[in-house]
């Protein structure tokens, strides 16, 4: 902690008088300038925290908690910006981001793959669906653990007969798990509502001191539904933290040696059904959570929502954002937020009929092609050509 | 005796086959890949699909239906070559899970561009032969002359493969190139060749069963008709073994036989979910397939 500590933390300082200062003037009411200010201190001391190297390497869990901090700091200010639409899409893709944590826990850390993450979805989306329809009063946070758990628990069977299994054979496995979901679910089909799925009893309503301490000031967020939106993005906040520990911790460690030499895990004692069962575990409960989010931003649920395209999206998602990191999955979890409307700019300013076959289609072409090309010239992803030009640039 | 043949169980039993057969060819095409390239095509039944719209779309829809399935094949042939020289050839030495993903974007790829093109709407396929049970004693047999026709044609594909194989020069070649590539060349076999072979083989097994597949079935040819069929010729091809072409006929027709008595006795939502059950239950007990002898794998 030398001289350029002190001129971080004097910098720092100064920076979050100024911006607690300009809220207090700039904003007409004062909840919203006290939340502002709110925000602008944390960010203030969690960039100061993070920017320093020794912290970072001194204290790695608080520096980890930190950048989730700031990160979910940054999106619900951000999102106080924009309209409710686009609010929305952002609550969509936090929620698909925490998928693709999972997955690239999987695939990245593990050297596993799935094809079946989008049913792993759907069990959490429907467990959501199901409970809220017979305990309507229970928190939202109870129910997204119980979708966790039931996320976990699927993925443990499956994960199971999994741990004898290798590359193409596993992916082949959860591929048929993808494609007979919907023969589960029609199974259960009292429960799950057969394929008109099921509505949540009534719109999830914000808790009012969430409602006032928050939303005072910025008309268009008062509205009970869209409070989701913060939901969702500390709920991802969360899920990042875990992530980037879970990366990080020794199991991390296993997976990835896992991944890269099988064999010499065994030979240095780490048990290979263990870890990848693990692994196999913590993407089903990732998943699951992603999909109980998203029952609650759409207010319903239905089977064709979690079909065999899901998961093929989510496996182009993970690896075009960047396979095995934690900037790939919000990457793609961003990609996943703004592609449907990217898309349709695309076609209102191309002239094509956007009612026709080829406007329909451009969004699996255009992502079938990026997961091709991204996997024959920059396997690495988003994330890995990043970190890979800024490493060349730092050393230059 | 006619009423024998003309009994629930012998119904279940012909119609079993009539699908099986389907994914035995399915399973087939799975195998030639796998074993010369060590790649799960998980794009196969996206590119059966295609070729079979181009024999059957692109052309007038007057076109004589051999010439049609000429074309199509034709087609799958060519695509297969194409996928292997573009695409796979940057795949070898590469981790294993690149191929997977590379080949469910090649999916995602064609079931939308056919989609494009030619729309999702069903079409469906002319038939060369009835598709009407043939009866005795006024009672139907689960077995009409389309459904013969199907069944010898995969006899007759999967003959055709087989002696290719094992009695010409060429498919020493080929064999010697999947088994032992460093060899076959030092011996002068152009193993690229030999590998870009096995993909048009497969692709033209693929070719052949998507055009059975959109004539018989209810569902004609749409970009996701090989989707389901797919799946359970994959389930098919893992249970018997993805290096064992026998593996896959003999588990493919009785993958068929026994979902027909599912979908009969049970229902038929639950034929997924009983295959779903027997793939777990068969990677769990050999993981490497029932009909693979070695479960040796290269550390």
């Amino acid at each position: 902690m030398g001289a350029r500590w002190n001129q971080r933390v004097v910098a720092g300082t100064a920076v979050g008088v100024a911006a607690v200062l300009a809220s207090w003037l700039g904003v007409g009411t004062a909840r919203a300038a006290t939340a502002l200010s709110i925000a602008a201190v944390v960010l203030v001391v969690g960039l100061v925290l993070v920017s320093s190297s020794e912290f970072r390497r001194d204290h790695p869990v608080i520096a980890r908690a930190a950048i989730s901090l700031v990160a979910v700091d940054v999106s619900l200010v951000v999102t106080g910006f924009f309209s409710s639409t686009v609010d929305s899409n952002l609550a969509i893709g936090a929620a698909m981001s925490i998928v693709l944590l999972g997955l690239s826990f999987l695939t990245g850390s593990s050297g596993q793959i799935s094809i079946g993450n989008g049913a792993f979805m759907g069990v959490g989306a429907f467990t959501v669906a199901i409970w809220a329809n017979h305990h309507a009063a229970t928190p939202i946070a109870v129910v997204l653990i119980l979708a966790v758990v039931a996320g976990a628990l699927v993925g443990l069977l499956l994960g199971l007969p999994a741990t004898r299994l290798r590359g193409p054979y596993l992916a082949g496995m959860t591929l048929a798990f993808a494609v007979a979901f919907g023969a589960v679910l029609n199974l259960f089909s009292t429960w799950t509502g057969g394929d008109s799925g099921l509505q949540l009893p009534s719109a999830v309503n914000a808790p009012a001191w969430l409602v006032h301490f928050f939303r005072s000031g910025t008309s268009s967020l008062t509205t009970n539904s869209v409070w989701l939106v913060d939901v969702t993005i500390v709920t991802a906040g969360i899920a990042l933290f875990f992530m980037a520990n879970l990366f990080a911790s020794r199991t991390g460690r296993a997976m990835r040696l896992v991944r890269d030499n099988d064999v010499a895990a065994e030979l240095v004692g780490i048990s290979l059904p263990r870890a990848r069962v693990i692994a196999f575990v913590v993407s089903a409960a990732y998943a699951a959570l992603g999909g109980g989010l998203w029952t609650l931003i759409n207010n319903a649920v239905t089977p064709a929502t979690y079909g065999f395209a899901l998961s093929i999206t989510i496996l182009s998602l993970v690896v075009i954002g960047g396979i095995g990191t934690i900037p790939g999955a919000l990457i793609g979890g961003l990609i996943y937020a703004f592609a449907a409307s990217v898309i349709a700019w695309f076609t209102a300013h191309t002239g094509l009929n956007p009612q026709g076959n080829v406007a329909s289609q451009l969004n699996g072409i255009i992502f079938g092609g990026l997961l091709v090309l991204t996997i024959l010239f920059a396997p690495t992803g988003i994330a890995g050509f990043v970190r890979r030009r800024w490493a060349s640039w730092r050393s230059r | 005796m006619s009423s024998v043949l003309t009994s629930r169980n012998v119904a279940d039993v012909l119609g079993g086959i009539t699908n099986g057969v389907i994914y035995s060819l399915v399973a087939l095409s799975l195998v030639l890949v796998w074993r010369s390239t060590r790649i799960l095509n998980f794009a196969q039944g996206a590119m059966a699909m295609i070729a079979a719209y181009i024999g059957f779309a692109v052309l007038a829809p007057s076109t004589n239906y051999w010439v049609s399935m000429a074309v199509a094949i034709i087609a799958g042939l060519a695509l297969g070559g194409l996928t292997e020289r573009v695409i796979v050839r940057g795949l070898y030495g590469k981790p294993e899970i690149n191929p997977v993903v590379a080949m469910v974007g090649f999916l995602l790829v064609l079931e939308s561009v056919a989609a494009a093109i030619w729309s999702t709407t069903s079409r469906g396929l002319p038939t060369p032969f009835s598709i009407v049970d043939w009866q005795i004693n006024h009672k139907p047999v689960a077995l009409s002359p389309f459904a013969l026709y199907e069944i010898v044609t995969a006899v007759v594909v999967m003959t055709v493969i087989a002696l290719l194989f094992q009695f010409t020069k060429l498919g020493l070649k080929l064999r010697a190139a999947a088994l032992a590539p460093e060899v076959s060349r030092l011996l002068g076999v152009r193993v690229g060749r030999m590998l870009t072979l096995g993909w048009m083989l497969s692709s033209g097994v693929g070719a052949v069963t998507a055009v059975l597949v959109a004539s018989n079935y209810f569902t004609g040819l749409t970009p996701t008709t090989m989707d389901g069929v797919f799946a359970f010729g994959f389930i098919a091809a893992a249970i018997g073994g993805l290096d064992s072409p026998v593996g896959a006929l003999v588990s493919g027709v009785s993958l068929g036989i026994i979902l027909q008595f599912v979908g009969d006795y049970l229902n038929s939502n639950d034929i997924i979910l009983v295959a779903l059950g027997m793939l777990i239950v068969s990677l769990m007990v050999r993981p490497n397939g029932v009909f693979t002898r070695s479960a040796q794998r290269r550390v």
